[in-house]
C-alpha cells in the first residue's frame, strides 16, 4: 500500500520527521519497504499484512498513525445523503454473497476532468486520472477503503440491477477490453439482459462512464471475501477493489464510502441526487465485545501494566474500553475486522508499547519434555561422519524430477507420485528413486571439468502413501587423489561396498548381498543389500546404455541406493567387553584355486565350521583372476588365525584343525592348493 | 714430553663452542677421547715421563678427560644425537592420505541451529513432507480462500487425502504443520524443533527456490510468556551470529500466532552495508485457535512458536549470494565448507 504523506496531512499532522515516522510505522507492524519522491510529495510503500484491511486506505492509516504518535486525526465530515428510497433499483438474488448493497442515482451529471488537487492525490498513489466520476470512485476507495463502481445508468437495461451468480455461457467485456467467460462460481451485477459488472472485481465496458454519460448509478457494496478471492483467481483478474474485498471490507464502510462519493459527485459534476436503494441481506453486525483479563495481559507479555494505561493505548486505536474488577470489556472500531479474541487485543497493547520495550528472559524448559527416539538422527549423523571420513562429499538435490530422468535411467516403468500443479515439466514427479538426482549432479560436474566425484545424499524418496529416508552414494573417477597410495587407477564397486560395510559395522547391522535384476546396473557387477531377509537397497556399476542416455562418457559410475528406515529404527548392539588373549596367535596362510563361481563367503564359512574353538578369524588377503591358473578358476589367498584365551596352543592341534579345513575345502568346493 | 694443560683446556673449550652438528661432536670426541685421541696420548706419555712429572701428567689427563666429557654432555643436549640415516625429507611436500569429505553446508547450518536449541532443552522431531490440508492450513488457522494463504502457495499431489474426501495431499509449504502433528500426538509440556524440506511453487532465481529448508520451534506449557520467546531467540542469535548481534522484534502477522513478530538483526554484524536490518525469522505466541484445532482444552495452555529458513541463515552467515548453489552440488562449492 502506498501512503502519500501529502494526502495523509489532510487528516493528521504526525509532528515527527519522515525518518521517525518510517521507524515507528515499521516497529508497529507496518513495515515501510520503500520511499518515493513524487513532486513535492513523499510516498511510502508499506507492507500491509493480510489481517489489516483497515490499513489499505489513507484514513485507516491516519488512524493508526494517530495511535502511534498520539496526534489527533481529523477525518472529513461525511454527511449521510438524504434522498428518496428507490426500493426497485436494487435486487439481491444471491443473498449469501452480498450482505449489503447501496445504489445511488445521480442525474444530470457533467463528465469532465476531476480538479487538479484530486488528480495529484491519485497520481501520488500511481492511479491514472480518467474523468471526474471514475476519479471520485478511486479517490474515495483510497480515502475510505470502500470499493465503489459508477455505472452509466442509461446503459443499464431496464434501469435496475440484480446481484446474482453468472449463468453458464454468459460473458462480459470488462473495462480493460477483455472478454471474460463467466460461470456460476462468479458473482455479477446484471441488468435485465446481461451482466454489467463482475461483482467486486471489475466493471463492464458497455456500462462504463463516458463523456456522454448523464445519469450515474453509484454502487457501494459488501461482497463475500472468499467468493471474490476465488473468482479473482478463476478469472486471473485482480484490481484494487478485489484486493480489498478479499481482505474483507468493513460492513459499516459501505455507507461511508457511498455518502462520501455521492457528496463529491454532487459537488464536482453538477448532478442531482435522485434517490437511493439499499438492501441489507444480513442483519447489521452488532459491535463485538471482547473480555480481556488484565492478569492475562500481564502473564502473556510478562510485565505489570495498569488498566488506565491499557485504556489510553486502546482508545488511541479507536477501541471502546470499560474496566471492571481487573477485566476489560473492549469493542474494536468497525474497521478492525482482525480483532476477535482476547489475544488480538493483547497484541494491540504489545504493539503500542513496542515489542522492543517488552521484557526478555530465558524460558524454563521442563525436563518432562515429550519422548523422542533420538536413534534415527544419531544414525544419520553417524552415516555422514563415516562417509565424509572416507572422502565423500554430501550433496543436497531436489526432491522433484521429470519423467525423462526415469526413462534415461532405464526406469521408465517405475511408478511415481505426480505433482498436480507443477511449476514446469522438470519438476513433475516426486522422485521414487534417488539415482537420477545423482546422475544430474554428475552431469553438472562433468560439464565443469570435475570428473573425480564421490558424493552422497541422505534424502527422501516418495511413494503413493509414504516417504522413505534414502541414502545414495556415488563414486567415479580416480580412486585417490594421492597417486602415492593408489594401486589401481579408478574406483571399483568394492570401494562402494567398503563404505557400506563401515556404515553397517558402525551401527551394528548385519547384511547379506544378494542378486538384483535392476536394469540400471551392469548385470555382473551389481548386488542387492539384504537386512533381516528384506531387500533394502542395491549397489553396482551403472549400465553403459543408461550412462549414454545421460551423456556420461568414458567413465564408470558406481552407485549404491538404500532405504534407511529399516536400519534407522534398529536399537544398536550393546557391546560387552571380551578379554584380550595373553597367549600367542598362530597364523597359517592358505593359497587355493577354486572355480570362479565359488563365493569367498562360502570358503570362510567352511573354515569357521571346521576350525573349531581355536580358529579365531579368517582374513582375506588377495584374489587372483589372471591367466596363470586353470581356466574357469580363480586364486584366493587368506589366513587362518588360531588362538586360545586360556593357554598356548600346541603345534599339533593347530595342524589338525588346519588340515580339517583344507580337506573340507577340497571335498566340498574342489579347491586345489597352490 | 711437556703438556701445556692450560692451553689444551682453552683449545678444547674453543673447539667445543664451534660444534653445531652431531658429526662435529663425534669428531671432537674422537680427537680427545678416541683410542688415538689426546687423552690417550697423554696417558701414553706417562711411560716416558720424568717420574717427578708423572703425578701432574696423570692428574692433567684425568682433568682433561673430565673437561671434555663435560663439554660433550653439555653440547649433546643441544644437538640431536640420533643415528644419522642420511635421509633428507622435504617437509614442504604434502602429507599422504585421503582428504576428508564435506558435510553439505545446509546440513551443517541445520545441525548448528538445532544444537543451540537442543543445548537449551529442546528435542528434535522430523515430520513428513507430504501433508494434509488440515495440518498445513486449517489446523493452523489458515482458512481456505483467505489471503493469508497467499504467502503459502502450495504444490498439490496427485493423491487423495485419506482423511478428507475429495481433497488432495500436498507438499508442506512450511514446517509449521509439524506443530499440529506433534500437538495432536502429545500433551504439553513440550519444547520441540522440527527441521526439514518445504516446497512452494516459486519461480527459481538467486533468492527463490521451489524447495528449501526450514526449522520450526514450538514450546507449549501452562504458563508461557512473550518475554520468554524474546529471551530464547535473543540467546539463539547471540550463539549463532555472535555476542555482538543487535536484534529487533517487529510486529507482524501469522495466522497461527498472536501476537506475531518478525526478528531482524543488524546487517553490520555480517558486513553487509546496503541495508541496516536483515529479517531472519518469524515467531509469535501460539494462537488459541491452533490449540483448539489440535483438541487441547480451552485456555489451558500457552505457547510460542518460531520458524526460520535454513538457506537464508546460511546465505547470511557465510555470504552465499545465490540460493541455487545449494542444490547444484558443484564439487568446488561443496568442498569449501
Amino acid at each position: 500500500m502506498k501512503l502519500s504523506l501529502g494526502w495523509l496531512k489532510d487528516y493528521i499532522d504526525p509532528k515527527i520527521s519522515t525518518e521517525e515516522l518510517i521507524e515507528r510505522l515499521t516497529m508497529a507492524g507496518l513495515e515501510v519497504e520503500g520511499v518515493e519522491y513524487i513532486g513535492k510529495d513523499i510516498v511510502l510503500e508499506i507492507e500491509i499484512t493480510p489481517n489489516r484491511p483497515d490499513c489499505l486506505y489513507i484514513l485507516g492509516l491516519a488512524q493508526e498513525i494517530g495511535a502511534i504518535t498520539g496526534q489527533a486525526v481529523n477525518p472529513p465530515k461525511i454527511k449521510s445523503a438524504k434522498t428518496a428510497q428507490l426500493k426497485e433499483l436494487i435486487h439481491i438474488e444471491s443473498k449469501e454473497d452480498c450482505s449489503r448493497y447501496i445504489g445511488t442515482l445521480i442525474k444530470g451529471v457533467q463528465i469532465k476532468d476531476a480538479p487538479p488537487e484530486m488528480k495529484v492525490r491519485l497520481a501520488s498513489l500511481g492511479i491514472n486520472a480518467i474523468n471526474n466520476a471514475v476519479d471520485i470512485t478511486n479517490f474515495v476507495l483510497m480515502e475510505t477503503g470502500q470499493p465503489l463502481h459508477a455505472f452509466d445508468h442509461d446503459k443499464i437495461a431496464g434501469g435496475k440491477i440484480n446481484v446474482r451468480r453468472a449463468k453458464a455461457g454468459e460473458s462480459i467485456v470488462t473495462l480493460d477490453g477483455i472478454e471474460r467467460k463467466l460461470d456460476s462460481s462468479i458473482l455479477v451485477i446484471a441488468d435485465a439482459q446481461k451482466p454489467v459488472a463482475i461483482a467486486g472485481i471489475m466493471g463492464g465496458r458497455d456500462s462504463q462512464i463516458t463523456s456522454s454519460t448523464k445519469n450515474i448509478l453509484l454502487e457501494s457494496a459488501h461482497f463475500d471475501m472468499g467468493l471474490i478471492r476465488r473468482a479473482s483467481r478463476t478469472l486471473g483478474l485482480r484490481s484494487d477493489s478485489s484486493y480489498r474485498f478479499e481482505r474483507n471490507v468493513s460492513f459499516a464502510g459501505v455507507a461511508i464510502g457511498s455518502d462520501r462519493a455521492t457528496e463529491l459527485l454532487l459537488q464536482l459534476s453538477g448532478g442531482q441526487l435522485s434517490g437511493r436503494g439499499e438492501i441489507l441481506s444480513k442483519a447489521k453486525s452488532v459491535a463485538i465485545k471482547i473480555k480481556v483479563k488484565v492478569s492475562d495481559i500481564e502473564s502473556l507479555l510478562g510485565l505489570k501494566i495498569t488498566p488506565l494505561k491499557i485504556k489510553t493505548w486502546l482508545s488511541r486505536l479507536g477501541f471502546k474500553v470499560t474496566a471492571k474488577a481487573g477485566v476489560l470489556t473492549v469493542t474494536p472500531p468497525a474497521n478492525r475486522v482482525d480483532i476477535g479474541q482476547d489475544v488480538d487485543v493483547i497484541e494491540e497493547i504489545a504493539r503500542m508499547i513496542g515489542f522492543d520495550h517488552l521484557p526478555s528472559k530465558l524460558p524454563t524448559i521442563k525436563a518432562a519434555n515429550i519422548p523422542v527416539n533420538k536413534r534415527p538422527r544419531e544414525i544419520k549423523d553417524q552415516i555422514r561422519r563415516t562417509l565424509t571420513a572416507g572422502g565423500i562429499d554430501e550433496i543436497i538435490t531436489h526432491s522433484m524430477i521429470n519423467t525423462k530422468a526415469l526413462v534415461k535411467s532405464n526406469m521408465a516403468d517405475m511408478p511415481a507420485l505426480r505433482i498436480f500443479n507443477p511449476l514446469n515439466q522438470d519438476q513433475e514427479l516426486m522422485r521414487p528413486v534417488i539415482l537420477p538426482s545423482f546422475l544430474q549432479a554428475v552431469v553438472t560436474n562433468f560439464n565443469r571439468g570435475q570428473k573425480d566425484l564421490r558424493i552422497f545424499e541422505i534424502g527422501k524418496t516418495y511413494f503413493k502413501d509414504k516417504e522413505k529416508e534414502t541414502l545414495g552414494i556415488l563414486l567415479t573417477g580416480r580412486r585417490t587423489h594421492d597417486w602415492r597410495l593408489s594401486k589401481k587407477d579408478s574406483v571399483e564397486v568394492l570401494d562402494l561396498k567398503g563404505n557400506l560395510e563401515r556404515i553397517f559395522k558402525n551401527i551394528s547391522v548385519s547384511v547379506i548381498y544378494g542378486k538384483t535384476e535392476m536394469q540400471v546396473f551392469d548385470p555382473g557387477c551389481a548386488a542387492s543389500i539384504i537386512v533381516d531377509g528384506k531387500q533394502i537397497g542395491v549397489l553396482g556399476k551403472i549400465d553403459r546404455k543408461a550412462l549414454n542416455n545421460w551423456d556420461i562418457k568414458n567413465q564408470d559410475i558406481y552407485f549404491a541406493g538404500l532405504h534407511l528406515d529399516e536400519i534407522l529404527s534398529k536399537p544398536g548392539k550393546f557391546v560387552r567387553y571380551q578379554a584380550i588373549s595373553e597367549f600367542p596367535a598362530i597364523i597359517r596362510d592358505v593359497s587355493l584355486a577354486v572355480k570362479k563361481e565359488v563365493p569367498y563367503k562360502k570358503i570362510e564359512e567352511i573354515c569357521l565350521q571346521q576350525g573349531g574353538d581355536i580358529l579365531r578369524s579368517v582374513q582375506f588377503i588377495e584374489q587372483y583372476l589372471g591367466d596363470k591358473i586353470q581356466s574357469g578358476h580363480k586364486g584366493l589367498v587368506f589366513s587362518c588365525h588360531y588362538q586360545s584365551n586360556i593357554r598356548t596352543l600346541r603345534e599339533d592341534e593347530v595342524n589338525a584343525a588346519h588340515e580339517r579345513i583344507l580337506q573340507a575345502l577340497t571335498r566340498d568346493l574342489g579347491a586345489v592348493r597352490r | 714430553m711437556q703438556w701445556n694443560f692450560q692451553e689444551i683446556h682453552q683449545q678444547a673449550q674453543t673447539e667445543a663452542q664451534a660444534i653445531n652438528s652431531p658429526q662435529a661432536l663425534e669428531a671432537f670426541r674422537l680427537k680427545y677421547l678416541g683410542k688415538k685421541g689426546l687423552v690417550a696420548a697423554v696417558f701414553a706419555s706417562l711411560g716416558t715421563a720424568d717420574p717427578s712429572q708423572k703425578a701432574a701428567i696423570g692428574k692433567g689427563a684425568n682433568d682433561l678427560r673430565g673437561l671434555v666429557e663435560g663439554l660433550i654432555a653439555a653440547k649433546s643436549a643441544g644437538i640431536s644425537t640420533a643415528k644419522v640415516s642420511g635421509e633428507q625429507v622435504d617437509f614442504s611436500l604434502p602429507g599422504t592420505g585421503e582428504v576428508l569429505g564435506h558435510t553439505h553446508i545446509l546440513t551443517q547450518t541445520m545441525q548448528e541451529i538445532i544444537a543451540v536449541f537442543e543445548q537449551m532443552g529442546f528435542v528434535t522431531i522430523e515430520t513428513p513432507e507430504i501433508e494434509t490440508e488440515f495440518n498445513n492450513f486449517t489446523g493452523l488457522n489458515i482458512p481456505i480462500d483467505h489471503p493469508s494463504r497467499d504467502a503459502f502457495d502450495t504444490f498439490y499431489l496427485d493423491a487423495e487425502d485419506p482423511s478428507a474426501q475429495g481433497r488432495r495431499l500436498l507438499l508442506r509449504s512450511h514446517t509449521s504443520p509439524g506443530q499440529v502433528r506433534i500437538m495432536k500426538q502429545h500433551k504439553p509440556p513440550m519444547a520441540v524443533i522440527v527441521p526439514g524440506r518445504v516446497y512452494r511453487p516459486d519461480a527459481v532465481d538467486a533468492s527463490h527456490s521451489f524447495m528449501f529448508h526450514q526449522i520450526e520451534g514450538l514450546l507449549v506449557d501452562e504458563k508461557v510468556q512473550f518475554s520468554e520467546l524474546k529471551g530464547l531467540l535473543t540467546e539463539f542469535c547471540r550463539r549463532f551470529f555472535g555476542p555482538k548481534v543487535v536484534m529487533r522484534f517487529r510486529p507482524h502477522f501469522f495466522p497461527f500466532t498472536e501476537p506475531s513478530a518478525e526478528v531482524d538483526i543488524n546487517a553490520e554484524i555480517l558486513g553487509i552495508q546496503r541495508k541496516k536490518w536483515l529479517e531472519i525469522l518469524g515467531c509469535g505466541m501460539v494462537n488459541p485457535k491452533v490449540f483448539e484445532a489440535v483438541g487441547y482444552p480451552k485456555g489451558k495452555y500457552k505457547g510460542f512458536a518460531f520458524g526460520m529458513g535454513v538457506e537464508r541463515m546460511a546465505m547470511l552467515k557465510y555470504g552465499i549470494n545465490d540460493i541455487r548453489l545449494f542444490y547444484e552440488n558443484d564439487a568446488r562449492f561443496l568442498k569449501q565448507f
